[in-house]
């Protein structure tokens, strides 16, 4: 089969769904001024953590709840480092990476077996709107966890909007966190709770990776895709449709790994490997957007007073 | 970034700091001696803690793995020095990590992270590779070696100059770039090994494997000598390389300066500081020692470049290089150690099955554990942080908000 216009969007929109998931949760994170690099972490904890829970049950939905769980658990290791203990947020971000990899490349030898069937999720053909030409296939043609989870990154956006209170206070807590604590919200608890959310949505972001699309697990199967996520919120402007197009735009470089070759062009693998980390690149240098971090981004806070 | 890990961030407050509360850390002036002693101890104690903890969970996982903790100590202990090959293969991987961290410890004086070892290694192994295949056979290894070396050292300086010159001139923050630039780095290696027209070798048969033809025997690192060891010539180059940073840092006006800009670059640019170039060539010089570190893994056996090259290496080396805390004989014992560890960990998956990932479990607990516990360790915690991905070149850090502590 020749891959066509088609089959690119589809690869594009199946790969950058998990980016998308993982950024929006990365985007309230930030708003709230903790800057969480552990995305990648989460996301690969929560693939591992998923296909053993598949594994081990049989079930699919049982390995989502366990790629939930191991996401929110590296975010509440995150939170307690970042917000409580106010350690340096990249470092251990960093770190957490490097303990996820290092954990999960080891407890694969030893729970996970080579080549047993994983429950995973087939996709669901949504009737009419899975016809239409070109974009009907890539859009409405994915896995039912895929559709849930776009579900919850919308209500996600509509949660935390600037309409919301919620939305005010994460904002609030990211901007100027010692006025939002003078008038009342709790700087803390609310930067806990973001740090949480970006742990849950990562880990289910690696579950829909390793359930809906891979169908297994292998050592560091995220490869870097968590980093695209920190950086698709930075391309978008911290703004909820921005970081979707970013998310997207990464989801269809990383597409042309498989579509090209396929399609007999004949370029390097290792340039379209590349490919989305230069366009990374190219957005953090400020070329693509210009904006304004929130002033609170990568800063502890401490009321005065409090005993340290 | 100002890491708190560093003892940099801890003494002299910077213009602007609006002096609020003093040290947060329950410092104890009139509590008995030896709790004074006790606190003073603690950037010794707390590292030394977090490394018994890390032990401790890594004995758990090696039980989980099936291997007593007698079994697993045996082990390890027989990779780390239980042969004259073994002690010889740990001072190589010692010589490597020391290299990537004496460059991150350059450039953290300048308060630049470089996260980018790994990249760095890789540009840097390829530039090696392209002088130690294209020099003829006849010529001799007082000029191959330190042109491979050199052409290690441009290609590290050249992929960290990319990030250097993204922080200086558009203000974006190191940390992110050279961690982008990892995965390029990485993708510019695997590439130059799978095209014959870069630095693949003659593809043969089907079974021809992705990786560069053998360097020159002249573009070998000599061994050191010792009995049955296999320890290289990197050993000596990277104790040089720590004792040369070392001197520039302590001794000289340029180690002077970098310390002015890692502290406060609006000062330090109101003292006439070059602050701009010397932020610049902070980071590129990490890169160089980065890169002469992939030259050294490509010019020590089997003296080809393969995909796995720079692995793990650059992770190491930050490791190193944050637990140094800016002090060259501290990075030497811990590349040292962590060399060993490194070496012990692949016997232990030989000899007795526990998967080698081990032991970058240890490292990041060791990680997580000093810089989780910085409060307690570094006195000023509370401090003028710029945002993490713009950097302060524009110098309009002294008309930012002080720091978020309620007035």
């Amino acid at each position: 089969m020749i891959p066509t216009l088609t089959d690119l969007l589809v690869a594009s929109i199946a790969l950058a769904v998990p980016v998308l998931v993982a950024a929006s949760g990365e985007l309230v994170g930030e708003r709230a001024g903790v800057l969480t690099m552990s995305v990648e972490g989460m996301m690969l904890t929560g693939a591992f953590a998923s296909v053993v829970g598949a594994t081990s049950s049989g079930s699919a939905l049982y390995g989502v709840a366990c790629g939930a769980v191991a996401g929110l658990l590296v975010g509440v290791l995150q939170a307690v480092l970042s917000v409580v203990l106010r350690a340096d947020q990249i470092v251990t971000g960093l770190a957490a990476n490097a303990l996820a990899l290092a954990g999960t490349t080891f407890g694969a030898r030893l729970l996970l077996e080579r080549g047993a069937p994983v429950p995973g999720f087939s996709r669901v053909e949504i009737p009419l709107l899975a016809d239409i030409p070109v974009l009907g296939p890539a859009l409405f043609r994915q896995t039912g966890l895929a559709y849930v989870l776009i579900a919850v990154v919308v209500l996600l956006a509509i949660l935390t909007s600037r309409r919301t209170g919620w939305g005010l206070a994460v904002d609030a807590v990211g901007e100027d966190a010692a006025s939002a604590d003078r008038s009342g919200i709790p700087v803390l608890q609310v930067r806990f709770a973001a740090v949480l959310v970006v742990g849950l949505l990562s880990g289910l972001a690696g579950t829909q990776l390793a359930l809906s699309e891979v169908h297994t697990f292998t050592d560091n199967m995220t490869a870097g895709t968590g980093y695209l996520a920190v950086v698709a919120v930075i391309a978008g402007s911290w703004r909820p449709v921005g970081v979707a197009v970013a998310a997207v735009v990464f989801g269809l470089a990383q597409a042309l790994q498989f579509t090209l070759p396929a399609l007999g062009v004949d370029v390097p693998f290792a340039l379209l490997v590349m490919l989305p980390y230069v366009l990374a690149l190219l957005a953090v240098a400020g070329f693509v957007s210009h904006s304004r971090p929130p002033a609170g981004l990568n800063t502890a806070f401490v009321r005065q007073g409090r005993a340290a | 970034m100002t890491a708190p890990t560093s003892t940099t961030t801890a003494v002299v407050p910077t213009p602007g700091d609006d002096d609020g509360p003093a040290a947060p850390a329950p410092a104890a002036p009139a509590g008995p001696a030896w709790r004074d002693r006790l606190l003073d101890a603690r950037p010794v104690l707390v590292p030394l803690a977090a490394v018994l903890g890390a032990l401790a969970v890594s004995t758990g996982l090696a039980a989980l793995a099936g291997a007593t903790p007698a079994e697993a100590a045996t082990a390890l202990w027989e990779g780390m020095v239980g042969t004259p090959y073994a002690i010889g293969s740990s001072l190589n991987v010692a010589a490597v990590l020391l290299l990537v961290a004496t460059g991150f410890l350059v450039a953290h004086r300048a308060g630049l992270v470089n996260v980018g070892g790994e990249g760095q290694i890789a540009v840097g192994a390829v530039a090696a590779t392209a002088v130690g295949t294209s020099l003829p056979s006849t010529v001799a290894a007082a000029v191959a070696l330190p042109l491979l070396l050199l052409a290690a050292a441009a290609g590290g300086a050249a992929w960290a100059s990319i990030a250097a010159w993204l922080a200086v001139r558009r203000g974006v923050s190191e940390v992110i770039t050279t961690l982008l630039l990892n995965f390029v780095g990485v993708a510019v290696l695997v590439l130059s090994i799978h095209e014959e027209a870069l630095l693949r070798q003659p593809v043969t048969s089907s079974e021809t494997l992705p990786q560069s033809s053998p360097l020159v025997d002249a573009a070998h690192l000599p061994l050191l000598g010792l009995p049955d060891s296999p320890a290289t010539a990197a050993v000596v180059l990277a104790l040089v390389g720590a004792v040369v940073g070392s001197v520039v840092l302590r001794r000289t006006a340029t180690g002077v300066r970098l310390e002015a800009v890692g502290r406060s670059q609006p000062a330090a640019r109101r003292l006439g500081v070059p602050v701009d170039r010397l932020r610049f060539s902070a980071l590129t010089t990490a890169g160089a020692t980065s890169g002469v570190a992939g030259g050294v893994l490509v010019a020590s056996v089997p003296y080809v470049l393969d995909e796995g090259l720079a692995s793990g290496y650059g992770f190491s080396g930050l490791v190193v290089g944050l637990l140094a805390r800016g002090s060259f004989t501290a990075a030497v014992g811990i590349a040292a150690a962590l060399g060993f560890l490194v070496s012990g960990g692949i016997n232990l998956q030989l000899a007795a099955g526990v998967p080698a990932s081990i032991t970058q479990i240890a490292e990041s607990l060791i990680i997580l554990g000093v810089a989780g516990t910085a409060i307690w360790t570094v006195r000023r915690t509370t401090r003028t942080r710029r945002p993490w991905w713009r950097s302060r070149t524009t110098g309009r850090t002294a008309a930012r908000p002080a720091p978020e502590v309620a007035p």
